[in-house]
């Protein structure tokens, strides 16, 4: 049998075959090679904000830099589940946004120093509020990379409280206490402070137990919370408010159920984002133009407020396209102020100077209303406390955040389960067990 | 020779005072010449604002010029806070001040710096109580903030009596909006006879270098200088039948240290006294009263910080609104001898004076 022997003729023809079918083979080629980065984010509250992420600026991101970016979602309530089951497959998204510090996770996550180092030469220093919120002081790494954050203020029916003879809201925890009173006796609606084991209780306690001047653990990150009385003070106060005008739904809210109670006017206020006031503003424009917003209130260690969201990206130390995801959290920064307008004023940039005007961006804001309502937000930068405060966001303080051991403590002093002595002396214990467990002896 | 000095000193005082309290009495307006030792006179003495600036600040006048916020230049000439022979206010054309109307104010409450010295070194010019959210008209001021949120971030400390006339000693406000009215020490009057020591201000509050939370300057954003009332009180841990042997230590620690109020309770002079002492021990507490108006005492006060009482920003025909034992001295000697050193020396009294002129 005679081997096949390409001619002479045959070889002359051979780059001109070679030419015509070559855009065929390289685009084969180049499609096979090209990168691919997965992303995990959770599911923003202010409609338009998911469909702008994923549909237009991933995207572009990607046709700029040959990447092919697929964007996953997931709520509030899966977004651990998810995440632990990446980590423990040792595989999986290649950045991964939490909306909280993710410490819990810090054995996974790459050292993200190099992020805030390159992020550093546009934008400056890093602000503390993101340094304690994802530095790790024993591994001196940082677990996570803090982009944005979402103030909590206090979310209120002005015409209610109008009624309740405060027509600007309460500025006291005390002030609170006596007009959601009034108004639940006089309309049957109570408080809508979030008792419920989700983010939305953990933020509105969390606040209350600094507004009282304690917190579960001191800045040198001591576990602190039976130590001072006034964890006793801010204890019996939210028993009082219950008792004088809280919604029994509280308790067993699902993942923004206040939110869901505040649109429907079952409640009078609530502590959220204002991603409360953006759902209104979209569903019944008349009805939110009746909601107005405050800062924390005013309690005996000042006013202080924890963030409703942190937004916080890790890059897997197991991610496959580590330098694509670093990229992209470097450009998301000199992104900030579309992140800003996208989010309809909710997600705060790290990085101030990326939106340098945001003060008179709240004040202009086209569904400010006569009262300008957003502009309530402008020092949310001053009364704003990274959660750990006043110590770092460590993983034993996320262990306390992830599994609600304060709104468990809260609840069970309203429900009369322990007297406030024994929730506080119970929920040290457990925080100090937790706190155990992470430390080395 | 130290000594001889301050007894020369001393002696040179008290002539001074000599000549120049008599005149005070009989006609308050009466100028004093600045001497070898005051310092030059040259700050303005405090003045009422004028309604369109209060107006520009967001407060109701119609609201502020009602009998129960009492404000000066339209009530309360005469009475407490002054004694016999004393106006609380005086009309006066000297005023160069734009914002500021022709009311001079002469009662002047006295208290301690909430800087963590509890120096007893803060003087405020009375002029208003207010009582509820209605004094606030909700417009925003020309750069448009709320002055109810400027105010909220200033807390003036407010020391109610707490035992009573028969001598029982109550261990809770009267708080008609959270339910509870009898048994309870009255929240109705922040007149000085009701207090039983005198006040701290927070006027060290500055967003400059955000050491305080607030996003304000009290100097240069509260410019009516007004103030939430923050009140505190001892609680049943600390006094009576229930107290606990912790705070009766705390207690006792604290009145060694500054001395007792006319309750024979602690003087409480700065925060980490309020804060770390008692409040975290559960032996004291605070509050602020309704907004609504619900407890029926002063939430705010428009009372101004006097930015630099020196310098003759503490006029010589004014008056010290101090806590006063029952002997009619005051409570807290320093702080009667500061508005005093004020007064007539253009000085605290602590501060050395300016060198003799060579002859």
């Amino acid at each position: 049998m005679k081997a096949l022997q390409p001619s002479r003729r045959d070889l002359l023809r051979l780059p001109a075959a070679a030419a015509t079918l070559a855009p065929f083979v390289l685009s084969r080629q180049a499609r096979a090679q090209q990168k691919t980065l997965k992303i995990a984010v959770w599911t923003h509250p202010v409609a338009g904000y998911d469909p702008w992420f994923e549909g237009v600026y991933a995207n572009q991101w990607g046709e700029r830099h040959d990447t092919r970016v697929t964007v996953d979602r997931f709520g509030s309530e899966q977004i651990s589940a998810a995440a632990s089951a990446e980590v423990k497959a040792g595989d999986g998204h290649d950045l991964f946004m939490f909306p909280w510090p993710p410490a819990v996770f810090h054995q996974h996550a790459i050292d993200h120093r190099e992020v805030y180092e390159a992020v550093s030469y546009r934008h400056g220093n890093l602000p503390e509020f993101a340094h304690k919120s994802t530095f790790h002081p024993r591994t001196k790494q940082y677990f996570a990379f803090a982009d944005s954050w979402t103030p909590a203020p206090l979310h209120f029916w002005q015409d209610l409280w109008a009624e309740a003879n405060t027509p600007l809201g309460p500025s006291t925890y005390d002030t609170l206490r006596a007009g959601v009173r009034k108004i639940r006796l006089a309309h049957g609606v109570p408080c809508g402070l979030s008792l419920a084991r989700g983010l939305e209780s953990n933020i509105t306690l969390q606040s209350i137990l600094w507004g009282f001047r304690t917190g579960f653990q001191d800045v040198d990150g001591n576990v602190s919370i039976n130590s001072s009385y006034m964890t006793i003070q801010a204890l019996k106060y939210v028993k009082a408010l219950y008792e004088d005008a809280k919604s029994p739904e509280a308790l067993a809210w699902g993942p923004a159920g206040n939110v869901q109670a505040m649109l429907a006017r079952k409640v009078s206020c609530t502590i959220n984002g204002i991603g409360l006031l953006r759902t209104a503003e979209a569903q019944a424009p008349e009805l939110a133009s009746n909601i107005l917003l405050r800062p924390p209130l005013l309690g005996p260690a000042g006013i202080l407020g924890a963030p409703y969201v942190t937004s916080c990206w890790v890059v897997w130390n197991f991610a496959r396209n580590k330098a694509g995801a670093k990229q992209f959290l470097v450009d998301l920064i000199d992104n900030s102020r579309m992140v800003f307008e996208k989010s309809q004023s909710s997600n705060f940039p790290t990085y101030q100077d990326t939106v340098p005007d945001l003060i008179n961006r709240l004040a202009k804001d086209p569904n400010g209303g006569p009262f300008r309502k957003y502009w309530e937000l402008k020092d949310a930068l001053h009364w704003t406390r990274h959660l750990g405060y006043p110590g770092f966001t460590t993983p034993e303080v996320m262990e306390v955040f992830d599994t609600f051991v304060i709104p468990k403590m809260f609840a069970s002093v309203v429900t009369g389960d322990l007297t406030p002595e024994d929730a506080a002396r119970a929920a040290e214990n457990q925080i100090k067990r937790i706190f155990d467990k992470w430390r080395p002896a | 020779m130290k000594t001889t000095l301050s007894i020369f000193t001393l002696l040179v005082l008290l002539l001074a005072l000599a000549v120049v309290l008599p005149g005070q009495l009989k006609a308050q307006a009466a100028p004093v010449a600045a001497n070898a030792f005051s310092f030059p006179h040259f700050n303005p003495a405090p003045f009422d604002f004028n309604d369109a600036f209060y107006t520009a600040n967001g407060i109701n006048v119609q609201q502020l010029d009602n009998p129960a916020d009492g404000r000066f230049g339209l009530f309360r000439q005469t009475g407490p806070p002054a004694r016999a022979g004393q106006l609380n206010w005086v009309f006066d054309r000297s005023n160069t001040d734009p914002d500021r109307n022709n009311v001079r104010i002469l009662a002047t409450t006295g208290g301690y710096i909430d800087d963590g010295t509890g120096a007893p070194t803060q003087f405020i010019s009375l002029i208003a109580f207010l009582l509820n959210q209605q004094i606030f008209t909700g417009v925003a001021d020309a750069r448009g903030i709320l002055m109810h949120d400027i105010i909220g971030n200033f807390e003036a400390y407010a020391a109610l009596k707490q035992r009573q006339a028969d001598g029982t000693f109550l261990t809770r406000p009267c708080r008609a909006s959270q339910g509870i009215t009898t048994n309870c020490f009255s929240v109705a009057s922040v007149a000085t006879p009701n207090l039983r020591q005198d006040w701290r201000f927070a006027t060290n509050r500055t967003a400059a270098d955000g050491s305080s939370g607030s996003p304000f300057g009290y100097f240069c954003d509260d410019i009516l200088g007004a103030w939430i009332i923050t009140y505190f009180y001892f609680t049943d841990q600390a006094v009576g039948p229930n107290a606990t042997a912790l705070c009766k230590g705390i207690l006792s620690g604290l009145v060694g240290k500054n001395g007792a109020s006319l309750d024979g309770t602690p003087i409480i002079k700065t925060a980490d006294e309020l804060n770390n002492d008692l409040e975290a021990n559960g032996c004291g507490a605070e509050f602020q009263l309704d907004e609504a108006g619900g407890d029926g005492g002063a939430v705010w006060l428009i009372c101004p910080a006097i930015p630099d009482p020196r310098n003759g920003g503490i006029a010589p025909d004014a008056f010290a609104d101090v806590v006063l034992k029952p002997n009619g001295a005051p409570l807290d000697p320093q702080l009667s001898n500061n508005f005093n050193c004020l007064k007539f020396f253009g000085r605290l009294c602590n501060e050395t004076p300016p060198p003799a002129p060579i002859l």
